[in-house]
């Protein structure tokens, strides 16, 4: 690469610079001032806090039920992930390495779920669940994030599964093993790479999740931490520096997700999207 | 392919269980809400049949056409805010600038946290009266450029708009970048003898050669802005007065607050309609361009 011009790199990195501030500023913002009494806020509210007053943090984490919003959340996140991962894979397996008469229409009618706007499905689903009695529990919730990231699951692993030289399998039939042997065996270990995409992509998506849980959930003991969140801060309007600390305490997770693997979360959520 | 033939059986078992969840919950709801939005039902008692009547409800709803105008506001000011930013942002952190990892890793954290995390702290930035944003023009001496961000029908839905396009600029930049980053070392040398250098390089050869990945962007910022929800939803919840009020919210508020099932099913139906409309051209115009 060439050397740039002082000028062209003074302008850069302005550019970039107050980009990169756009993004911080609220973040560091709602930060310090969880730190605060309400009154040193509205009084200082650029200022230092005088002192790393922790007592917004207990009290949101008491009032605001946070330890219930995380177990919910991590559930309900995990048990569909790995519902869906499962699932996903052995559609993806039979699609990708066997020849049968409705495979590409199956195949098709798995893409088709990437169009559809779950707002489209909605009101049925509420209905539907309010049917069977599972308003107000897990369910409820782990049954539409599994089907809704079918699609994307059963796409990126089936084009990868694709890619698989058509031997594969050879060795384990030639040992006797059965279809099932050997796509747990086989396949299901090369498939890691693509594994690790679809799974990073679908916490990331049923972690914060917000309308389906707003719908199907009313229950306090139930929600999710979107929901649980979005609740106390419309109850607790007068407490800004209290909502800055709930905040701060599910901002903190994510974002030690987000740096320890953000390479694979960039690339997942770019083909998602371009796929999606 | 053609060693595993005779397994129809397992074939079965294998795709079964994913397609009953799928076709059950993503696809058969889509025909329940058709049938749903040529009723007239509040969820409880029983549903009678009235045609397309909520379909002529809903054009003569001014409410309705107001959310209309809203989505295609976020879609506008979506494409002119996320995808002109989000490729400079491209361009720059292409030139393997000192610190550029640093600055995509800022770049991309808004895309990564929850748009109720997203909304509740530009709430916070909105508030009128302990709001960073007013906070911000009183300490600069600019008082009389405060505003009710989000209460004043004027700015609330210009103010969802920034919040909508700083939570998604990360998405286009890594996307772009992405496709930037394909683009062989032998064209930039190429174009480089032949003089093409700085803005004119960029014009006439980074650019056309990233032109798919261009209409990918584009296509998804259009169909991604007839989709937001929980943005609005948090920070006003439609208000004030329907004023910021999009498709989504309209059929929230309609079914989940009105209890009028039937309409806002049809809502709904408008939502999918759009969103396959917009998907179907954007296509037909790849494909031509391509």
């Amino acid at each position: 690469m060439k050397q740039k011009s002082p000028v062209f790199k003074l302008f850069a990195y302005i550019f970039l610079g107050l980009f990169a501030l756009m993004n911080l500023v609220p973040i560091f913002w709602m930060i310090i001032n969880s730190f605060k009494s309400e009154q040193e806020y509205a009084a200082h509210p650029f200022a230092m806090p005088t002192g790393i007053h922790l007592s917004n943090y207990t009290k949101a984490w008491d009032i605001a039920n946070m330890d219930t919003y995380f177990i919910n959340s991590f559930l309900i996140t995990f048990i569909s992930l790995i519902v869906t991962v499962f699932l996903g894979s052995l559609a993806a397996f039979f699609l990708s390495r066997f020849e049968f008469k409705l495979r590409g229409f199956t195949y098709a009618l798995f893409l088709l779920g990437m169009l559809v706007p779950i707002h489209a499905t909605l009101i049925p689903i509420f209905l539907i669940m309010q049917k069977l009695s599972l308003i107000d529990t897990y369910m409820s919730l782990i049954l539409p994030y599994t089907a809704f990231h079918l699609s994307l699951t059963v796409f990126i692993l089936e084009g990868f599964m694709r890619g698989f030289p058509k031997d594969m399998e050879e060795s384990g039939i030639m040992d006797g093993a059965g279809i099932f042997r050997i796509f747990w065996s086989i396949i299901l270990p090369l498939t890691r790479p693509a594994m690790a995409t679809v799974v990073i992509l679908n916490f990331i998506y049923n972690w914060n999740e917000y309308l389906f849980a707003l719908v199907l959930v009313t229950s306090n003991n139930l929600k999710t931490l979107p929901l649980g969140l979005s609740n106390f801060v419309g109850l607790e309007t007068a407490n800004y520096t209290l909502q800055m600390a709930a905040l701060t305490i599910a901002f903190i997770p994510i974002i030690i997700f987000y740096l320890l693997l953000q390479k694979q979360l960039v690339t997942g959520m770019t083909a998602g999207a371009v796929k999606g | 392919m053609h060693t595993l033939k005779r397994s129809k059986l397992a074939i079965f078992i294998g795709l079964f269980p994913a397609l009953v969840i799928y076709l059950g919950i993503a696809i058969v709801p889509i025909g329940i809400s058709f049938y749903y939005s040529l009723m007239d039902w509040n969820g409880i008692g029983s549903k009678s049949f009235v045609g397309f009547d909520n379909y002529v409800r809903m054009f003569q709803d001014d409410t309705f056409w107001l959310s209309v105008k809203n989505n295609l506001l976020i879609m506008v000011t979506g494409l002119i805010g996320q995808l002109p930013l989000g490729l400079v942002m491209a361009l720059l952190l292409n030139k393997a600038l000192k610190g550029s990892g640093f600055f995509r890793t800022v770049g991309f954290m808004p895309v990564v946290i929850s748009s109720v995390m997203v909304s509740l702290i530009w709430g916070m930035m909105y508030n009128t009266e302990y709001g960073m944003l007013n906070n911000l023009l009183k300490f600069v001496g600019l008082e009389s450029w405060q505003q009710n961000w989000l209460g004043d029908p004027k700015w609330s839905i210009l103010s969802i708009s920034a919040a909508y396009i700083w939570q998604n600029v990360g998405l286009y930049m890594v996307m772009l970048l992405a496709a930037l980053q394909n683009i062989s070392e032998e064209v930039n040398e190429a174009a480089e003898l032949d003089g093409a250098t700085g803005l004119r390089r960029t014009w006439f050869i980074t650019l056309p050669m990233i032109r798919t990945t261009l209409m990918v962007t584009i296509v998804y910022s259009i169909s991604n802005s007839f989709r937001v929800f929980d943005l609005i939803q948090v920070l006003t919840g439609g208000g004030p007065a329907h004023q910021t009020e999009v498709m989504t919210i309209h059929m929230y508020n309609s079914a989940f607050v009105n209890l009028d099932y039937g309409y806002g099913s049809a809502v709904s139906i408008m939502i999918l309609l759009f969103s396959l409309v917009v998907i179907t051209i954007a296509n037909r115009l790849g494909k031509e361009k391509a």
